[in-house]
């Protein structure tokens, strides 16, 4: 109820764009020189801070934010501060492509930016490529597999890998008869396809396969039609209040079934919703999500760590994003474009981005650099550098996807989220389409 | 003029260009005509699909987006489509529902309509591609035109201002004519305008029609200009920001909801935009509804007639115009 | 076939909820002649006031009185301050609804200004599940079916006992004779808007039993079937308000196990598009024609 017009959503960001004096140019030939950058440059956090998948945007920017603040630590890239700016995409083709075009037009020194998400990623990924401006996509989307948009980069893995990751597990678990129990938004529904063609091919039976139409008051015909499939396993994603009423109808018409979800569903507000609706033991005891592998430890996850819960005071809460895979890559990101400009030296986009894949990857003699700092001392004295980030290390693709293993977690009823299986990499890539 | 600057205001001219056309078809409606289209958004997102549809292409196996109807038509006929589809929409609404009926129940159907509408689009992803809508919409001649991003804003603007002047002098037609006046006495007292031998019926559907064609363009060339649309764009409130532009800017006078258009969904909206993102992400935006629903309160208690009242007429008294109570 | 049944079953807990707020709804429409769009906003209002009581630790059904309280005297207070303002000035039938459409868009906002873009949940068990034939209801349900009953029984009480209820009925054919009658119409204005304030709280809190979640959304999603089956019983007739509610709640759950669950919603809206098309002189209930009339 909350959106107005696309109109006054564009408005939304322009105003503020439109009190700086200086703009990134958005011009579409790059000259032959570098620009010249005066004061601070900007990374934005392009993804839903409003709307159903408003938990995207919050997981975003808890990324970018420690990795400025690192960087800025260390002195800075080529003598300019860094910043994290918020762009609200509200998870919506007609507001994220004004939202797009405003934040390339305006923001000042905009050099580089995680996102879109899956929501807005089709529709905003050509106009952002067409600017110049390199982008570390948290779009799960297939069709982004084969990317050939130059500035086109992605550290974590599309949905149809999690669909496979959870079909695998619940394979593994026992499970036979599934139910699949997907959101009609298009994050949910982008993990649909391979989570069915997965599960049949490893000898599972897909019972039942719905499609909800999100936040309706009652969902007990839906949930009565799932009952009388018998499945043994629900796969879910909805968004919060959908799966609640859903999962709560279950819990009372039925009594609970074993829940695979992904990774939108151990987001807080998903785990706020649900385990207030069917309680918080009910909850531990049937649940556990799909989601990027990180080991979440290491040197780089130290130093991201402790820049996360130092960032208290823009980063409400820090340590919820501790272990969160999809915050450590987004934190990755900003370092590997700090990294890059180093090496091209200059921040301009159009230069520094043939770059990006060259600090990561480079195996043999390469100097192994954990932080901003290190890789900037490493750069300094001529060494090629191999970053590898909190998420762990990074192998870009031909298509510039770096995709690894999964974990499937659960929920512990004191609010932790223990490691219950690893599915790998090669595992997921033998049942993928 | 720095980039930025520019960016900002070629858009800010574009939107509010576009808005102006949207007001002026529901003016036609409500100010001029006394129906309650509580459903418009819903005749301005028809212009803006079908415009899409027609300009995005066939769909394919594979796609990323399915949608009924892809075409590759040239500019400018996507936007007339837009418009004969919106009309067409209306004359069925028109025909099915402008009969005798109590003007708030009236105006209940059409909210359910605005609220049918959205649902239907959502669900019935096949035809304009569900909740997420359509994206990638071509820019009409962005490619034949080769222009730099920031001039092609310009000469966009320029042709929004091209069609809001037309669709201006159109409906300014129509008030003046001996026409607007019959609509005018219907809409104060229909029993009196039909004693005197006026088919109100007729009337009442003619300029339903007309308003959702010029609904529909407006959508069109919306849809044109942001790439994208989608059912979270014209969800029933936004009807609401529109027909608060005319309350504000006074329904019936042309120039007043002009005036109107420029201060509610451009200036007022806009101008909260100016304070810093304070608490929390939305809650601005959120403050801005509140803001929107204060300002329609206040503009109905202290000048229930806008800031450009109509020009009385022969007929009175005025729907909204103070009188005496109800009971 | 073998869903539908249990359907039926669902119907009805819907139905209960539905029934409680368009009996309300249709209650003060009829005594005030106001359309009150606001109405799905209020219930959600009340819910948070619940939510509030819950979360300080008071039981759910105790908590659910308090959102009733809340209910009636928010809705008195909002007609004294806002609507009947608006009505003594002359803002007429639809001027009105644009009243209590800005009225709604405030109230929701505000609650999402407050309250931030998340959900809640109240604290409270479902209780145990009881099957009648292939219907499944849990405790909490039937206590919700239960309250409804109640609740239908005491505004019959109300209509046709008491004094109260005799003049609102007055009240509501002809505010005129009612007032030249003696009838301090005022006073009974206001106890319309505090019965209907009432229920629209307990329908509010119910509701959220209902969904296990809620957020600043949640009432007015609910307000078309509120609509419906106010309408579907000719708008203004308590007792056609509890039987469109029946007809409403269990036809979109019908609807759901043999067409298909997205369309639910689009149920009501059908029922509700066709009868104010197909039969007004039906909705055009005796006191609406004769107040359409008097005005």
């Amino acid at each position: 109820m909350i959106d107005r017009l696309a109109t006054s959503k564009l408005h939304a960001s322009l105003a503020a764009g439109a009190l700086l004096i200086l703009a990134a140019c958005g011009s579409n030939t790059p000259s032959a020189t570098p620009k010249t950058y005066t004061g601070t440059l900007t990374f934005a956090s392009f993804n839903p801070f409003t709307g159903p998948d408003a938990s995207f945007g919050p997981e975003m920017a808890a990324g970018c934010i420690p990795a400025a603040k690192t960087i800025n630590d260390a002195g800075g890239v080529l003598g300019h501060q860094v910043q994290c700016v918020a762009v609200d995409t509200r998870g919506d083709p007609a507001d994220a492509v004004p939202a797009a075009q405003k934040m390339i037009a305006t923001t000042q020194n905009l050099v580089g930016m995680n996102g879109p998400s899956s929501d807005e990623a089709l529709a905003t990924v050509p106009i952002i490529d067409r600017a110049h401006l390199p982008m570390f996509a948290d779009s799960g989307q297939a069709a982004f597999d084969k990317s050939t948009y130059k500035y086109f980069y992605r550290l974590t893995p599309p949905d149809d890998a999690a669909g496979v990751a959870m079909a695998i597990y619940a394979y593994n678990k026992g499970y036979r008869r599934g139910a699949a129990v997907f959101g009609n938004d298009l994050s949910s529904q982008g993990n649909v396809p391979n989570l069915l063609s997965a599960f049949v091919k490893l000898g599972g039976q897909i019972v039942v396969n719905q499609t909800l139409t999100l936040d309706q008051s009652s969902y007990r015909t839906e949930v009565t039609a799932l009952v009388a499939a018998t499945p043994d396993v629900i796969f879910t994603e909805a968004d919060p209040q959908t799966d609640a009423a859903y999962l709560s109808q279950l819990q009372q018409l039925h009594g609970m079934i074993p829940v695979v979800g992904t990774q939108p569903t151990v987001q807080p507000p998903w785990i706020k919703a649900v385990s207030g609706a069917i309680g918080r033991s009910t909850l531990s005891q049937n649940f556990a999500a799909a989601q990027p592998y990180s080991t979440s430890q290491g040197p780089a996850w130290e130093v991201y760590n402790t820049a996360l819960l130092a960032s208290g005071s823009a980063v409400p809460q820090p340590d919820q994003w501790s272990q969160d895979p999809y915050t450590e890559t987004d934190y990755d990101a900003i370092i590997m474009m700090a990294l890059a400009m180093l090496e091209a030296k200059t921040p301009d986009p159009s230069f520094y981005n043939a770059f990006i894949p060259k600090v990561v990857g480079n195996a043999a003699g390469a100097t192994e650099v954990h932080s901003y700092k290190e890789g900037m001392d490493a750069i300094a004295a001529g060494k090629t550098i191999n970053y590898v980030g909190a998420g762990g290390p990074v192998a870009f693709d031909q298509y510039q996807n770096s995709t690894g293993a999964f974990e499937l977690i659960g929920y512990a009823a004191n609010g932790s989220n223990p490691q219950l299986a690893v599915v790998s990499a090669s595992d997921i890539a033998k049942l993928r389409q | 003029m720095s980039d930025a600057m520019q960016f900002y205001i070629s858009t800010l001219l574009i939107y509010l260009f576009i808005d102006i056309m949207g007001v002026l078809g529901l003016n036609l409606q409500f100010g001029v005509a006394g129906i309650i289209n509580f459903a418009y958004i819903v005749f301005v997102a028809v212009g803006a699909y079908t415009a899409a549809v027609v300009s995005l292409g066939p769909d394919y196996p594979g796609n990323f987006q399915h949608y009924v109807f892809g075409a590759s038509w040239p500019f400018p006929l996507p936007i007339l489509a837009g418009g004969a589809a919106a009309g067409l929409l209306s004359l069925v609404v028109g025909v099915i529902s402008l009969r005798r009926l109590r003007s708030d129940y009236q105006a209940m159907v059409m909210l359910v309509l605005s609220l049918i509408a959205t649902l239907i689009a959502s669900n019935a992803t096949g035809l304009v591609n569900g909740p997420a809508g359509l994206a990638t919409v071509p820019q009409p001649l962005f490619d034949q035109l080769a222009l730099p991003y920031l001039d092609y804003q310009w000469v966009y603007a320029g042709w929004c201002l091209f069609l809001t002047v037309v669709i201006f002098l159109f409906v300014r037609a129509i008030t003046r004519s001996p026409l607007g006046r019959t609509l005018r006495a219907m809409r104060d007292n229909d029993r009196a305008a039909a004693a005197v031998g006026k088919n109100i019926t007729a009337l009442r559907l003619m300029i339903f029609v007309v308003g959702g064609v010029i609904a529909g363009i407006s959508g069109a060339v919306f849809v044109e200009f942001i790439q994208a649309w989608s059912p979270g764009s014209w969800l029933y409130p936004e009807t609401f920001v529109f027909l608060a532009a005319i309350l504000v800017g006074g329904a019936a006078n042309n120039w007043g909801v002009m005036l109107g258009t420029l201060l509610v969904p451009v200036g007022f909206l806009e101008a909260t935009r100016y304070l810093p993102p304070i608490f929390y992400q939305g809650f601005i935006e959120a403050m801005q509804w509140v803001c929107v629903g204060l300002l329609i309160l206040l503009f109905l208690w202290f000048r229930p007639n806008g800031i450009f009242p109509e020009k009385p007429g022969r007929f009175k008294p005025r729907v909204a115009a103070p009188s005496r109570p109800a009971e | 076939m073998d869903q539908l049944i249990p359907a039926f079953g669902f119907g009805l807990i819907t139905a209960s909820i539905l029934a409680i707020a368009a009996v309300g709804f249709t209650l003060q429409f009829s005594v005030t002649n106001i359309l009150n769009l606001a109405y799905g906003d209020i219930m959600t209002a009340c819910a948070f006031a619940a939510y509030l009581a819950n979360h300080a630790g008071v039981n759910i059904w105790i908590s659910l009185i308090v959102g009733a309280l809340f209910g009636a005297v928010f809705s008195m207070l909002l007609n004294r301050f806002v609507y009947f303002g608006f009505v003594r000035r002359g803002t007429r039938l639809f001027g009105m609804i644009i009243v209590t459409i800005a009225v709604s868009l405030i109230i929701q906002n505000l609650l999402l200004a407050i309250f931030r873009p998340t959900f809640f949940s109240y604290t409270a068990s479902q209780g145990p599940s009881y099957h009648v034939g292939s219907m499944v209801f849990t405790a909490s349900q039937l206590a919700i079916m239960g309250i409804a009953v109640v609740a239908m029984v005491c505004v019959h009480l109300l209509l046709t006992q008491t004094q109260l209820g005799k003049a609102m009925r007055a009240t509501a054919t002809n505010p005129g004779l009612a007032r030249s009658s003696g009838i301090a119409t005022d006073q009974v204005i206001d106890a319309a808007w505090l019965v209907s304030g009432a229920l629209c709280g307990i329908a509010g809190v119910a509701l959220v039993l209902n969904t296990a979640t809620f957020s600043e959304t949640t009432g007015a999603a609910f307000l078309v079937p509120i609509i419906a089956a106010a309408v579907l019983g000719g708008i203004g007739q308590p007792y056609g308000a509890m039987l469109g509610a029946l007809t409403i709640g269990i036809a979109g759950e019908v609807a759901a196990a043999l067409i298909s669950p997205s369309y639910k919603d689009v149920v009501a809206f059908v029922i509700l598009i066709v009868v104010l098309l197909v039969r007004p002189q039906g909705i055009l209930s005796e006191i609406a024609a004769a107040k359409e009339v008097a005005a």
